[in-house]
Formats: C-alpha cells, sequence, structure tokens
C-alpha cells in the first residue's frame, strides 16, 4: 500500500527487452556520456590512489599514515599547514631541509595526505565488501521470495517493509555500540541494513520475469530450477542490479564515514576519513585550520560524486525506452 | 478507507514493537556475548559491584528473556525510559526536551528543502535541457554527493566562524567582530522565538541541502512523467495557462507521491541530525544520543534509538494515512 518511487529503476520492466543489443548498446552511451567518462576516470583514479598511490606517498614522504611526528607540531599544539616542512629543533621556523607535509599534518602530527590516500583504502574496501555482502544476501532472499512465492515472499515482503520503516543508519550506530569497533563489524552492519533494496528489486523482477513466456517455455523443455534461476531470471535483474550496486556504494561509503565520524567505525588509528573529519570538528580545530576538514571531505565528496554520476550514466544508458 | 487506516495503524503498532524487540536485542541479549554484562553498562563505568547487582535486580536481568522483556516493554509503556547512571537522573527528563529542539531543527529543514525543491524541480520537470533545468541538475548531483557531517562544519566555518574574523568566504569584506550567524548554540521558541529562529537558520539550511538535491531530482521526474500524459495535453488543449497546469493537474498528481517520500525522509532526517547537532550544539536528541556514546551512558542510547524508530514509525504512518486522503486511486482499491 506505500508506494515507494525513490527507487527509479525500473524494476517492474525486465531490462532486457532486446537482450541481444543491449549490453553493448549501454557500453556504447555510457562511452559517450561526458558525465560518465570523467565519473569512470575519477574512480579509476581513486582505486589507483588506495591501492599504489598509499603506499608510493608513504615510500616517498617517509611517514607511516600512523606516524606521529612531533616537529609537525607548533608548540602551541597547531599543526603544520598545507605544503609545509617539519620545523626545526626551535619549533619556531619550517626547516628547510625538514620532510615536507603536502596536505599538511593532523592535530597529532600525522601527515593528512598519506593519511587520505590510506583512507581511500578503508573507505573502497569497507563500501565494496559491504555492498558485495549485502546483494549476496539480498538477491539469494529477493530470487527466493520471487520464486517460491507464497508464504516465503510473504515473511521476506514483511521484513523487507519493516527494515526499510527504519532510520537504519541509527540503528548501525546502536549495533556498533554494543558490538564495537573494527573493521568486520562495520562490514557487517552495514551489509545488514542495505540488504533489503537489492531484495525488493530482485523479487519484483523474478515474480515479473516468472510470468513470461520465455521462463515457462523453458520450463516446458524441461529446465530445472536452477538452470531457470541462473541461466533465465538472474540475466533479467543484473541491470537494476548494477545502477543500485553503484548507488548504493556511494551510500555505505558514506555510512562508513559516518560511523567513523561517531566514533564506533573503523577505530583509530586507521585513517578513515569519517575519522579524519571527525579528528578535525570534535577537536574544534578545522577553525583555525580548514584544511583539515577539507581534505577528507573533499575526498568524500568527490568519491560520492563519481559514483553518483556513473549510477545515473547506467541507468540511463540501460534505459530501454530511450533510443540508440 | 477507515478499515485501511486502521490495518496501516495496526501495521505500526506491529513494526513499533518489531522495533522494541529489537532493541531489546540489541542492548540485552547481544549485548551480554559482547564485553560487559548489560547491568554493567547501564549502571556505568564507575559503578560497585553491589550497584550492578541492584539495577540487575530492579530491570529483572536475572529472570528468563522474555520476562526481560516483558518488563522493558511495560517499563516503555509507562514512558519509562530509564535512570542514565552517568548523568543521575531519568532519561525521559534528558531526552524529551532535546526532542523539542530535534523537531524544530527537522521540521524547518523539511520546510526549506520543499521551498527549494519543489520550483526547481518542476521548472525542470517542464523545460528539460533548459539551463535552469541543467542548472538544477548539476546542484543536485553535487548536493547528493555532500555528506551532512562535512557541509556542517564547512557552513559553520563559512558564515559563522569567519566573518567574526571580519572575512566572507575567506575575503576581508567584514568589520572583525561581524556576527552574521550564531556559530552555535539554541534558544528555546518559548524563551525568544526571534533568536530561536536566528539559531536554526544555519543547522536547518545545512539539514536540507542533501535533501533539496534529492527532491529536485524526484520532483523533476514525476513532473516529467505527468506532463507527458494525456491529461495534461488535454488541459493545455483547454486552454489552461502552464501554471494552471502545473498547480492544479500536476501539483494534485505529485504531491501524494512527495509527501510518501517526506514521511520516510523525516526517519532519515533523524540520522542527519546526529552530525548537524553536535556542529551547532543545538542540544537535541542527536547532540544527547552521541554524547551518550561517547560515554557509554547505555539507557539514553538505547532511549534515543527507540524514540527515533518510534518517531519513524509514525511519521510513515501518519503520511501513508494523508496519501490515502489525497490519493483517491489508492482510497478504492479493496487491498493493494
Amino acid at each position: 500500500m506505500t508506494i515507494d518511487n525513490r527507487v527509479e529503476l525500473g524494476a517492474g520492466q525486465p531490462a532486457g527487452s532486446r537482450p541481444a543489443g543491449l549490453r553493448v548498446t549501454a557500453l556504447r552511451r555510457l562511452r559517450r556520456d561526458p558525465a560518465s567518462v570523467f565519473a569512470a576516470c575519477l574512480l579509476l583514479l581513486l582505486v589507483l590512489a588506495a591501492l599504489i598511490g598509499a603506499p608510493l606517498a608513504a615510500k616517498l614522504t617517509g611517514h607511516s599514515p600512523t606516524e606521529q611526528v612531533p616537529n609537525a607540531l607548533y608548540p602551541d599544539g597547531q599543526p603544520i599547514g598545507v605544503m609545509s616542512r617539519t620545523l626545526n629543533a626551535a619549533g619556531t621556523a619550517e626547516d628547510p631541509h625538514g620532510s615536507l607535509f603536502i596536505l599538511g599534518a593532523d592535530q597529532l602530527g600525522r601527515d593528512q595526505f598519506v593519511r587520505v590516500l590510506y583512507g581511500a583504502r578503508i573507505s573502497l574496501l569497507v563500501a565494496t565488501s559491504a555492498t558485495a555482502l549485502a546483494l549476496v544476501i539480498g538477491v539469494s532472499l529477493g530470487l527466493l521470495a520471487g520464486w517460491r512465492g507464497g508464504w516465503v515472499d510473504a515473511v521476506v515482503s514483511r521484513m523487507t517493509e519493516t527494515a526499510m520503516a527504519f532510520p537504519n543508519v541509527l540503528l548501525g550506530v546502536g549495533l556498533a555500540v554494543v558490538i564495537g569497533p573494527g573493521l568486520l563489524n562495520v562490514v557487517i552492519i552495514i551489509a545488514l541494513f542495505t540488504w533489503y533494496y537489492p531484495a525488493r528489486i530482485v523479487r519484483s523482477a523474478t515474480v515479473s520475469t516468472t510470468k513470461m513466456t520465455f521462463v515457462a517455455a523453458a520450463r516446458a523443455l524441461g529446465a530445472r530450477p536452477r538452470r531457470l534461476l541462473t541461466v533465465h531470471l538472474l540475466p533479467q535483474v543484473w541491470g537494476p542490479l548494477l545502477v543500485y550496486a553503484t548507488s548504493i556504494i556511494a551510500a555505505n561509503i558514506l555510512f562508513e564515514a559516518g560511523l567513523s565520524y561517531l566514533g564506533v567505525g573503523v577505530p583509530p588509528p586507521t585513517p578513515s576519513w569519517g575519522g579524519m573529519l571527525s579528528d578535525a570538528v570534535t577537536s574544534g580545530m578545522y577553525q583555525t585550520d580548514i584544511a583539515l576538514a577539507l581534505v577528507p571531505g573533499l575526498a568524500l565528496v568527490f568519491t560520492m560524486l563519481a559514483f553518483n554520476l556513473l549510477g545515473d550514466g547506467i541507468r540511463d544508458a540501460l534505459d530501454p525506452r530511450r533510443g540508440r | 478507507m477507515t478499515r485501511l487506516a486502521g490495518t496501516r495503524v495496526l501495521g505500526a503498532l506491529v513494526q513499533i514493537l518489531v522495533v522494541t524487540l529489537l532493541a531489546f536485542l540489541l542492548f540485552y541479549v547481544i549485548a551480554r556475548f559482547t564485553g560487559a554484562s548489560p547491568a554493567q553498562r547501564i549502571a556505568g563505568k564507575t559503578a560497585t559491584p553491589e550497584q550492578i547487582a541492584l539495577v540487575a535486580k530492579n530491570l529483572g536481568l536475572d529472570q528468563p528473556y522474555w520476562k526481560q522483556y516483558l518488563i522493558f516493554l511495560g517499563n516503555l509503556l509507562h514512558g519509562n525510559l530509564g535512570f542514565s547512571y552517568v548523568q543521575q537522573r531519568p532519561v525521559s527528563q534528558i531526552v524529551w526536551p532535546a526532542m523539542r529542539a530535534t523537531a524544530s531543527l527537522v521540521l524547518g529543514a523539511a520546510l526549506i528543502w520543499l521551498a527549494i525543491a519543489i520550483p526547481v524541480g518542476a521548472y525542470g520537470g517542464l523545460r528539460p535541457r533548459s539551463f535552469g533545468d541543467v542548472a538544477g541538475r548539476t546542484l543536485a548531483i553535487l548536493g547528493m554527493s555532500i555528506p551532512v557531517f562535512w557541509l556542517a562544519p564547512v557552513i559553520a566555518y563559512l558564515l559563522g566562524y569567519q566573518p567574526t574574523q571580519g572575512k566572507l568566504f575567506g575575503l576581508p569584506i567584514l568589520p572583525v567582530g561581524t556576527k552574521l550567524f550564531p556559530i552555535g548554540g539554541y534558544v528555546d521558541f518559548g524563551t525568544d522565538p526571534v533568536q530561536w529562529a536566528y539559531h536554526l537558520i544555519l543547522p536547518c539550511i545545512t539539514l536540507a541541502i542533501g535533501f533539496a538535491a534529492v527532491y529536485i531530482r524526484f520532483i523533476r521526474t514525476l513532473t516529467a512523467e505527468q506532463l507527458g500524459e494525456d491529461y495534461t495535453r488535454t488541459a493545455k488543449a483547454k486552454g489552461a495557462s502552464t501554471q494552471r497546469v502545473l498547480v492544479r493537474h500536476v501539483g494534485r498528481n505529485v504531491t501524494p507521491s512527495v509527501t510518501v517520500l517526506l514521511g520516510a525522509d523525516i526517519a532519515t532526517a533523524l540520522t542527519g541530525v546526529f552530525f548537524v547537532e553536535t556542529v551547532f550544539a543545538i542540544p537535541g536528541i542527536g547532540y544527547t544520543g552521541l554524547s551518550a556514546i561517547e560515554n557509554l551512558d547505555y539507557p539514553v542510547i538505547t532511549a534515543v534509538i527507540i524514540v527515533a524508530a518510534v518517531i519513524a514509525v509514525v511519521a510513515n504512518t501518519v503520511v501513508d494515512i494523508a496519501h490515502m486522503g489525497l490519493d483517491p486511486r489508492i482510497r478504492h482499491v479493496p487491498d493493494a
């Protein structure tokens, strides 16, 4: 009875109305869309920065992401700014031979540049693994509900409805408080509070596809349930799921950053963007050195922007109503 | 209609039961297996063994789980949210005053995001690919990508803190000590309505921006969809002005969907207040909840989460019933 139009994924109409050409067409459309190309480049850059850039930066600057450099703080506790070098022995001025802090230091004298790069690893790792876990749970439950129908469907549908009615980040925070911070805990919490979107999408796509003649034909030809599910049903839902996965990775990056910001996510001293922001804001130090808030914040904004743009691009590219 | 509404309210009651059950499982059952016992957590870090035993006895924590849950539920039904041993006062005395500030913040933000999104979204739907539409959509995708816990300190810095240093957006054009907006704090409406509004402007805008972005896209899609329908063409053919078509015809069809979305987002906004309230020092449930997390004040954490979840369920229910009133198509379907 609740009409939720938020997920504009066209889950009701299977994406593969032209199964032969859609994948190729979609890729071609994506390549022609400047916003999507920009987003893809940004994401590629982010992955490279996380995988190669982080250890490289640590090696070149000589600072590990958790190393606290006393000379990167003025005697009054104020960290050195962007593009500054460590201070001389008296702590009054930059030492021309000191090591360079490209994006400055944080309130503990740690290199912000190295930390933000290592933070990308945490963000991507947590968001992709949580999304994968949520997809596994959601797709299994959705297929089961749409395929079996009856009481299985009723149970899964009520579960998704109930889960959607709650402020999920808030309950996630509650769970995090109880089970404690930690990388694996964060992944599990995020997955637990995001599985129901894919479950809904897959369920409705399964229900509508099961009624189609090609499924009936396959069944008449003697296809077993497993073959029907994997060969005939799953390909019908990959489009909406792909759009979903891109936008949910963005949401999950935000979820992780939010948990870490609240101090119940990835525990310090592991660098995470949410934790870096929280350090800058809760200490109040961002007011005298806005770079402390800008560095992790802009990293988050650009990452979210890339995923959101790509999600939009993929959705438009997969739209079967659009001309070639 | 009445029967449908009745079913919906019944469903909401079940959801509230589920919320309390989840909270109970979380804070009393799962908590038992991860570190300190619930009694220890509730009594606080400094409690003596005798105090812990007393807490366990009062809350029936030595009883079987189903009895514990009934005691927990009974306390909630009586409006008894527990006792904060960290703050040495009943939790209800902490949570209810905080709700006033949070309600002001969330409702103010909702007004702002609707005021931004309705005109921008409707214009985009009316004139797709026009300059205004492209600008609106660009701002929307940007707004969607800015996390509220980053926006809050940046806005506080640019419009609250920097003007006191004589700068506006980094340009030294203001006299030092200018106070454009308060950096933080909250004045109750009953004390001084003007100061109340003045202190809420920045936090409300901060909370509203992300939602405004989502609503611009949503309203744009809905408007464009409705404008493609035959009935709008008929209305136009009969000589109705664009304004009349938009307000009387399209608006009438878009409103129910936006209302439903609004119900869901009141719940989402309750998460946002955690970040906004702490930056702007507004003593609402987000601020209370976060300091409770820092102090491991379990009774307050439990209460904040239950109260927020219950508000979310109530908001969704109210909106769904309003939806039935607004959308005759739903009213007349026996079981949608």
